[in-house]
């Protein structure tokens, strides 16, 4: 038996159902959501949302922080554009001033030796030096023309330098302290014991005349004895490096603690001073006094 | 005895003007609040034709909460209408009337759900409100606006005599 198929079509009675039904279901919501559902809805709304506020809100302060953070990054970068520029300038600057600073401070160094000298001292310049020649000695840039006269003693806040070999008329020439033909008057700090200063080149010298029955130790000051008029009494010359038994002297041999390869100023004694000068008394350095309730 | 079921002209006719009648009386919402629940419980209520007698009923409801522009979220009094006229026809077909005694109990238990309804509706729409006394004088006067609708609805044979 073949089944037919039945069309499928509603009733009117069906309609009019589907309507009531619709009907009354519509006003069952439209009543649902009056104030106090609505406020239950809406309540309900937002606690349905609420996990998406969070999120978004999160992502807006991500967002807000990340563009703060380019923005300090970007500043940050400027910064230290302008800062890399500013050193660049700080260092050619300090490049440019390294001479005068260097030279300033030399002079300083002077001004602080002749404090403590009680004697007309002049200061020149060391122009050039002719130390690795054969008798080479340094050129100041100063002579007859500031009134410089031969065998002027000359030393650095280290030590003795030499003298003035020969001047002319705006330049002069040190025999430095460590050339052959010098002799500088000196004496053994501890001993006492006197003698001549031979130059022996590359900052040492020996010490001539010095009797057997001395005793001198390695690493002994040498000072000044004033004897050769050249320098007064008391000024360092150098330090004891090696000392061994002569025939009839010892042979001393010293390290002059001027460092005469690197001497850019230098100070000039008057000529002919005194054989012996007394330090002049200097003030200490007296703090000033902390006023109570200043930090 | 089965009642025959009134015309549906003459239905139509008296729920149109019982609807005009509960917008007029606005002024006096006891006699709307009576009005209304003539409309609802006895008229609009037909065996057969729920759509219609839903229609009426929910007229009767929107006209009323528009009336009153009292509540904040309308419709409560609507769905109560059509939830009870409803149940009122589906009454009427399955429990046919066979005299106005029954009939005004039928209008007096309706009567009762239909104040329940309407109070609960708007309270689920608009949320808590009082409940007036418009539902106390519709249950009092229900034997007159029962007895009216009863021979609106189904007036007595013509005998012949004048």
């Amino acid at each position: 038996m073949a089944l037919r198929a039945s069309r499928w079509r509603w009733s009117r009675a069906g309609w009019q159902r589907l309507a009531l039904v619709l009907l009354w279901m519509g006003h069952g919501t439209w009543v649902l959501m009056g104030p106090p559902s609505g406020q239950r809805w809406g309540h309900a709304s937002e606690a349905l949302a609420r996990p998406s506020q969070g999120l978004a809100a999160r992502w807006a302060e991500r967002r807000l922080a990340q563009r703060d953070a380019a923005l300090s990054l970007t500043e940050l970068r400027a910064d230290r554009a302008r800062l890399v520029a500013e050193l660049e300038q700080v260092r050619l600057r300090a490049t440019r001033e390294a001479p005068r600073q260097a030279e300033a401070d030399e002079a300083v160094r002077l001004l602080g030796l002749k404090k403590h000298i009680p004697l007309d001292l002049g200061a020149a310049r060391v122009i050039f030096s002719t130390r690795p020649a054969v008798f080479g000695g340094l050129i100041l840039d100063q002579g007859l023309d500031r009134g410089l006269v031969q065998d002027q003693g000359v030393l650095v806040p280290e030590g003795i330098v030499g003298r003035l070999w020969s001047v002319s008329a705006t330049q002069s020439k040190i025999l430095p302290a460590d050339a052959p033909n010098a002799s500088v008057g000196v004496m053994l700090m501890r001993s006492r014991a006197t003698g001549v200063l031979q130059g022996l080149g590359s900052g040492r010298a020996l010490i001539r005349y010095v009797s057997n029955q001395e005793v001198v130790q390695v690493g002994e000051a040498v000072l000044t004895s004033g004897l050769d008029r050249v320098f007064p009494r008391g000024l360092l010359v150098g330090y004891v490096a090696e000392v061994t038994q002569g025939d009839l002297e010892l042979r001393v041999i010293l390290n002059l603690s001027a460092p005469l390869d690197r001497v850019s100023a230098v100070l000039l004694l008057p000529p002919q001073p005194p054989v012996e000068v007394q330090p002049p008394l200097l003030a200490p350095d007296v703090k000033p006094a902390k006023k109570r309730g200043t930090p | 005895m089965r009642l025959p079921a009134p015309s549906s002209l003459r239905q139509h006719l008296f729920c149109g003007v019982t609807l005009a009648l509960v917008a007029l009386t606005a002024p006096f919402p006891v006699i709307q609040a009576i009005l209304h629940a003539l409309l609802v419980l006895a008229l609009a209520p037909r065996p057969g034709a729920a759509l219609s007698g839903a229609l009426w009923a929910v007229a009767a409801g929107w006209v009323l909460e528009g009336t009153l522009r009292l509540y904040p979220h309308l419709g409560g009094t609507a769905w109560a209408n059509l939830t009870v006229v409803l149940l009122a026809g589906w009454m009427a077909g399955r429990w046919p009337l066979e005299g106005l005694r029954s009939w005004l109990a039928r209008l007096a238990g309706l009567g009762v759900l239909h104040g329940l309804l309407v109070h609960g509706a708007v309270r689920l729409a608009a949320g808590p409100h009082p409940w007036g006394w418009g539902w106390l004088w519709s249950l009092l006067t229900l034997p007159l606006w029962g007895w009216l609708s009863w021979r609106l609805l189904h007036p007595p044979a013509d005998t012949g005599r004048r």
